[in-house]
């Protein structure tokens, strides 16, 4: 059966014998590991309504007998795995097959979804809610570094976005619920503006090609996604507090869902407060962070075959960049990279915001119908509006600080005709059109020349893909076309000005293929591969002036192509035993055309002195790596993971290392689950430690100062779950950077002015009901 | 069930939104209030004689065409009397920035740093912490020479870190608004 059924998402409902009979109906369940689907022995599953629990036994199987006809939740743990809850109404003997998060790092897209609905070649991992919720306090891109082959790219603690396999920004797309988030993805130092407490999990796809997500993709696409409401009828919701030391930072969301009689709704709201952040000798002054994101989603099922859900999500922030880093020109930025402490250290720590910051909105606003002609069919519509508002507030003379010196507005929309259908002989084909406009706009209240001009973009795309499966073999192929229309209006930067108006058209398209062989239960193999093109943003043709974060100007090419991407990769999963398992992971992608900033032989002169100029250029660029995880369980209670990911990254004209590449990287954890404690349950401790070698691959010449040398930090976190009648508190404690270690990282901008962020202690409180 | 009321809200929405972000306008061009375009660096002798003035100009800002700046011939072991104006030329009518430096004097501090032999740069006033501007300043030329002398306007420097007092900018910090350099020629 399709997606009708899975309504009843992990639990499948198996009526054995249809007999009701008052009092005397039998629940019966299996558990399994969602990542592996191997049967969890000695589960507890607790029967709320009738305080009654059960243990299950050595194959995963539980059982209540002499039930009575109504409605139930089931509450199911298990060392060492996120605990979950469901909503049963039963009225026969019933039988329920349960999935419980013990392998968290082996999850997947299409563990995650089903296999029917998101079966793919493409390799991805994906972060849990409780993930997310024990790392409240840190943003989006800092939580998918949990995933091997994730970097972030900062600018402090408080601005970054995610690199994926050595790319980021405008190669990386980004969706928000189904949705690419359209804002100034750009900048390194603009962040993705989503909060991750929207998302029941965020994905990441290393793919070679991402034919149905967009056309702004060089290959990886991060997926933030929510889950379809429960089908219970009754208010649930979490409460969720974390404190961090560095910085006293506050984060509170609250989440509630309910499936109403009109209509199933979910509300989640986020508030968070931060103030300076501490390296280990130094407050980095004005770091600050003020956030508050609300998120409402609302589920409509208008018959059985026309299902609706309405989105809408708000992101507010406010952030401060670190005091120091804010320089005029390049004598101030050799004077900031000798100094002991930053300028403008503070010997107090504040809550206070001040210029440099940046404030940011992002508002969406989804629309998503789908129409089930019949069990093999479906059509899909899906609107997509966003507003993307980013002002910048620089020092500036004479009481300017208050008056943003960078203000943008962006009005995005998205519109999708999808179509899905199922073929006789077991082939899957999924169909699309896409219609995208964007409307980027310079409010003129700053009084300064825009880096990027006002510019509207046109795309229109078609998809196509072919799925089947045929015994242990999976395989697809697929293609798009885009054809990207930009429309600029520049101003000229000589006297006196004038409006000039250009048009750029690209016509791109993309192919995809892969395959799945699975081998044995215990080791299935990936192969993908992928060409495709990505039409140079707005930014990269007419970015006109001084960047003042990088001290240079940058000057955009009007005759850059698009670039040609082809990227290969291969993947394998094995496990041993049950106790052992090893994903790997190589790929290798070349770039024809790859844009990047080259500086010239050439210094602009202007009244602050002169400055390098960066200019556009296009060369040929390949990109390899590999990514490790290894998590292996000797007994049921000790886990041990271990990750490793490495990129290599090479201009192949120039003969040159391509810089913003990740350095390679370790991480390693020890878990240790011990016995239930009266009511605390769940409880653990994990140890992690993490080691960041030194970038080699970069020459002085390419860089105003040398890539800072390699890093180890040690973290470690306590946890533990107090079930109660109807609701659920979970605790833990952890500290991050446990040695209080000095260090600076080579994706971090501020490494040039300051120190890392030393020890934090995280307190996290989560109430659930 | 009645859907159509479903449907009408299908196409409302979407319409909306489009029609609210559809353009065609120009972009408005900002008003550059804060753009130093101009610095004259007027030097009166003491004693008499012929005044020099030091200037560099840059009347599209950052960008455009290069700026032209030109340098000045000095009197051997003469004291001049500096005083310097800064004017925004881009906009009509033509912005004196001065006045917004002397204003936020305690937030600014000219330095001067010399490579011509003998020459030597003294601040004649003040912030009302006693702290120097360089606004108006007086140069002091020994024996013939010649070399460059950089005029750097500091905002937000620290005035009392060790030799800032004394013009000294290692320690200064702040961002640097302003950075030219003259050619000059003692003789």
């Amino acid at each position: 059966m399709y997606k009708i059924k899975r309504l009843l998402f992990l639990i499948i409902l198996l009526p054995i014998w249809g007999l009701s009979q008052d009092c005397a109906i039998q629940l019966t369940g299996l558990i399994l590991d969602k990542g592996t689907n191997i049967p969890l022995p000695y589960s507890n599953v607790y029967l709320e309504e009738q305080g009654l629990g059960a243990v299950s036994d050595s194959t995963g199987f539980f059982k209540f007998i002499q039930l009575c006809e109504g409605d139930y939740h089931l509450d199911i743990s298990h060392i060492g795995c996120e605990p979950t809850s469901h909503f049963i109404s039963i009225s026969k003997d019933t039988f329920v097959q349960i999935y419980l998060n013990h392998h968290a790092e082996l999850l997947d897209e299409v563990v995650i979804h089903g296999k029917s609905n998101d079966n793919s070649t493409q390799i991805s991992s994906t972060v849990s809610r409780e993930n997310i919720e024990q790392n409240s306090h840190k943003n989006l891109s800092d939580i998918l570094e949990s995933i091997v082959g994730v970097s972030s790219l900062k600018n402090g603690s408080g601005i970054s976005k995610p690199v994926i396999h050595g790319l980021y920004g405008n190669r990386v797309a980004i969706l928000n619920n189904g949705i690419q988030q359209s804002g100034q993805q750009w900048g390194n130092d603009h962040a993705p503006e989503i909060d991750p407490f929207i998302a029941n999990h965020l994905s990441v796809i290393k793919g070679a090609s991402a034919l149905a997500y967009g056309s702004n993709s060089l290959g990886s696409v991060v997926l933030v996604e929510t889950d379809k409401i429960r089908q219970d009828p009754h208010l649930h919701g979490s409460v969720n507090y974390s404190f961090h030391s560095n910085g006293l930072g506050n984060t509170l969301n609250t989440q509630l869902e309910k499936n109403g009689r009109w209509a199933a709704w979910r509300v989640s709201g986020t508030l968070k407060v931060q103030g300076d952040s501490k390296s280990p000798d130094y407050f980095l002054t004005n770091t600050g962070k003020k956030e508050g994101n609300i998120a409402i989603q609302l589920e409509k099922k208008i018959s059985d075959y026309w299902h609706n859900s309405l989105y809408f999500s708000s992101f507010n922030t406010q952030i401060g960049v670190l005091r120091g880093s804010h320089i005029g020109n390049l004598t101030d930025l050799s004077d900031a990279i000798g100094k002991e402490e930053p300028f403008f250290t503070e010997s107090n720590f504040s809550y206070e915001i001040n210029a440099p910051r940046q404030k940011v909105h992002h508002h969406l606003v989804k629309l998503e119908s789908k129409y089930f002609f019949d069990d093999h069919r479906i059509l899909k519509f899906k609107y997509g509006g966003q507003l993307n508002n980013r002002q910048e507030f620089d020092i500036r003379r004479g009481n300017r600080s208050d008056i943003p010196a960078l203000s943008l507005e962006q009005y995005s929309n998205f519109l999708e005709l999808a179509y899905n259908q199922e073929l006789e002989n077991g082939g899957l084909v999924k169909t699309g059109l896409q219609f995208n406009l964007v409307d980027n706009t310079n409010n003129p209240e700053t009084g300064i020349l825009p880096l990027i001009p006002n510019y509207d973009g046109r795309t229109s795309s078609a998809y196509f893909i072919f799925q089947k499966e045929m015994g242990n073999l999976f395989y697809e192929l697929g293609g798009r076309y885009d054809f990207k229309k930009w429309k600029v209006a520049t101003i000229s930067n000589s006297l006196p000005r004038i409006i000039e108006r250009f048009t750029h058209n690209f016509h791109n398209y993309s192919f995809s293929t892969g395959i799945k062989y699975t081998f044995s239960e215990g080791l299935k193999t990936n192969l993908n591969a992928g060409y495709m093109l990505r039409a140079p943003e707005v930014n990269e043709l007419y970015s006109s002036g001084l960047h003042q974060g990088v001290s240079g100007i940058e000057e955009g090419n009007r005759t850059l192509n698009s670039e040609k991407s082809i990227k290969v990769m291969a993947s394998a999963d094995w496990y041993f035993q049950k106790k052992l398992f090893i994903q790997a992971l190589v790929y290798y992608q070349n770039i024809q055309d790859y844009i990047y900033l080259q500086p010239q032989n050439e210094f602009r002169l202007t009244i602050r002195g002169a400055f390098p100029v960066f200019l556009y250029e296009q060369t040929n660029a390949q990109l390899f790596g590999t990514d490790i995880l290894l998590s292996y369980e000797p007994k049921e209670n000790l886990k041990w993971l271990f990750k490793y990911s490495s990129v290599n990254g090479k201009d192949l004209t120039n003969n040159l290392a391509l810089i913003n590449i990740p350095a390679n990287n370790l991480f390693t954890s020890f878990t240790w689950s011990f016995k239930d404690i009266q009511k605390l349950t769940q409880n653990s401790i994990s140890i992690n430690a993490k080691y960041v070698f030194e970038q080699q691959d970069i020459l002085q010449e390419q860089d105003f100062l040398a890539p800072p040398d390699a890093y180890f930090l040690l973290g470690v976190t306590v946890g533990t779950n107090l079930q109660l009648n109807h609701s659920k508190i979970r605790l833990s404690l952890s500290i991050e950077n446990l040695l209080n270690t000095t260090y600076r990282d080579y994706l971090n901008r501020l490494r040039y002015f300051a120190d890392d962020t030393g020890m934090n202690v995280i307190l996290n409180l989560n109430y659930s009901f | 069930m009645n859907t159509s009321k479903y449907k009408f809200l299908f196409i409302l929405i979407p319409t909306f939104f489009i029609l609210a972000s559809c353009g065609d306008d120009d972009p408005v061009i900002p008003v550059e209030e804060e753009v130093i375009t101009t610095l004259n660096y007027t030097l009166t002798p003491v004693s008499g004689g012929d005044v020099v003035v030091l200037t560099f100009q840059d009347l599209d800002g950052d960008g455009g065409n290069a700026p032209t700046i030109s340098g000045g011939i000095l009197s051997t072991n003469t004291i001049y009397q500096g005083s310097i104006e800064l004017l925004n030329e881009s906009e009509m009518p033509v912005e004196d920035i001065t006045e917004e430096i002397r204003t936020e004097d305690l937030e600014h501090q000219f330095f001067f740093n010399s490579t011509v032999n003998g020459l030597s740069v003294t601040y004649s006033d003040t912030d009302p912490n006693g702290n120097p501007v360089g606004l108006t300043n007086s140069i002091t030329t020994t024996d013939a020479a010649s070399g460059t002398l950089t005029v750097i306007l500091r905002h937000q420097p620290d005035k009392s870190a060790s030799g800032v007092k004394e013009g000294d900018i290692t320690n200064a910090g702040g961002e640097t608004d302003i950075e030219v350099q003259f050619d000059i020629n003692v003789q």
